[in-house]
């Protein structure tokens, strides 16, 4: 796992609209821009322009369909992208933990 | 969950006073988060989280002092740069009574990436530390094997 591709990973989906983009793709299946444009209120170009970003953080694939591409979600790489975002969590469960550990014994030597 | 904000909470059998001095005070901080802590305690105030023998640094600033409520600060800013609005973390502990106790909620909101490279960054020193823990004992079973002999 190198910095870089989580580095990409995260502003890849760190960009609300590129959330939905996902949101529509994992809904639908698959999607391309023109589908996706329909139903967000930015432009196929700028659609294309997420989905491009999307792609190089690995969490769409494309594939040639006639004039457009045609995008579905890497769901393996979207699972990564959750695990490490519950990683996060877990780092604060167990300091909250520990804080709750500290708090409860003061408390305790308080009340006797 | 929503991306880019982390929400966690938990109930303590301690009244609200004694939590906010847990989660507010350097000397409570190193027990439960990094091996060594200092700042005054007053908003604005730059302080430092220090791991190991100044393994790893970070410069924390203080936003909220407000006890027994909230304590708020910003963390992990780029190289040398004063943790602020607008280059770091903001971490947000709300403190409500609850019977005798207290619900303590944390909030973690700002860039993600950066969030979760402090996650590793903590994660990888600890594994360093139980690393040792694992060798530590090995070792001096292996000096007193060797005296024996």
């Amino acid at each position: 796992m190198t910095a870089a591709v989580d580095d990409e990973l995260w502003s890849a989906i760190g960009d609300p609209i590129r959330r939905r983009l996902v949101d529509l793709l994992l809904a639908e299946g698959v999607g391309t821009p023109t589908s996706l444009s329909d139903r967000l209120p930015i432009s196929r170009q700028a659609v294309t322009k997420h989905l491009a970003v999307l792609d190089r953080a690995g969490l769409v694939h494309a594939t040639p369909m006639g004039r457009e591409r045609r995008y579905e979600v890497d769901e393996a790489q979207l699972a990564r992208a959750v695990r490490q975002l519950n990683e996060v969590g877990r780092t604060w469960d167990a300091r909250l933990n520990r804080i709750k550990r500290i708090a409860e014994q003061i408390q305790h030597q308080k009340n006797d | 969950m929503e991306f880019g904000k982390l929400e966690r909470e938990i109930r303590i059998d301690a009244v609200p006073e004694i939590v906010f001095d847990v989660v507010s005070r350097p000397e409570h901080i190193k027990m439960w988060w990094s091996d060594d802590a200092s700042f005054e305690p007053e908003p604005g105030a730059v302080g430092e989280l220090v791991w190991g023998d100044r393994a790893a640094v970070e410069a924390i600033t203080l936003v909220t002092v407000d006890p027994p409520r909230t304590f708020a600060f910003h963390w992990v800013a780029p190289g040398g740069e004063l943790p602020g609005a607008d280059n770091s973390l903001l971490v947000t502990f709300d403190l409500e009574p609850s019977g005798d106790g207290t619900i303590l909620r944390v909030t973690e909101s700002g860039w993600r990436e950066k969030g979760w490279e402090a996650a590793v960054l903590e994660e990888a020193f600890h594994d360093h530390e139980r690393g040792w823990d694992v060798f530590l004992p090995k070792l001096q079973g292996y000096a007193l094997s060797v005296v024996a002999r």
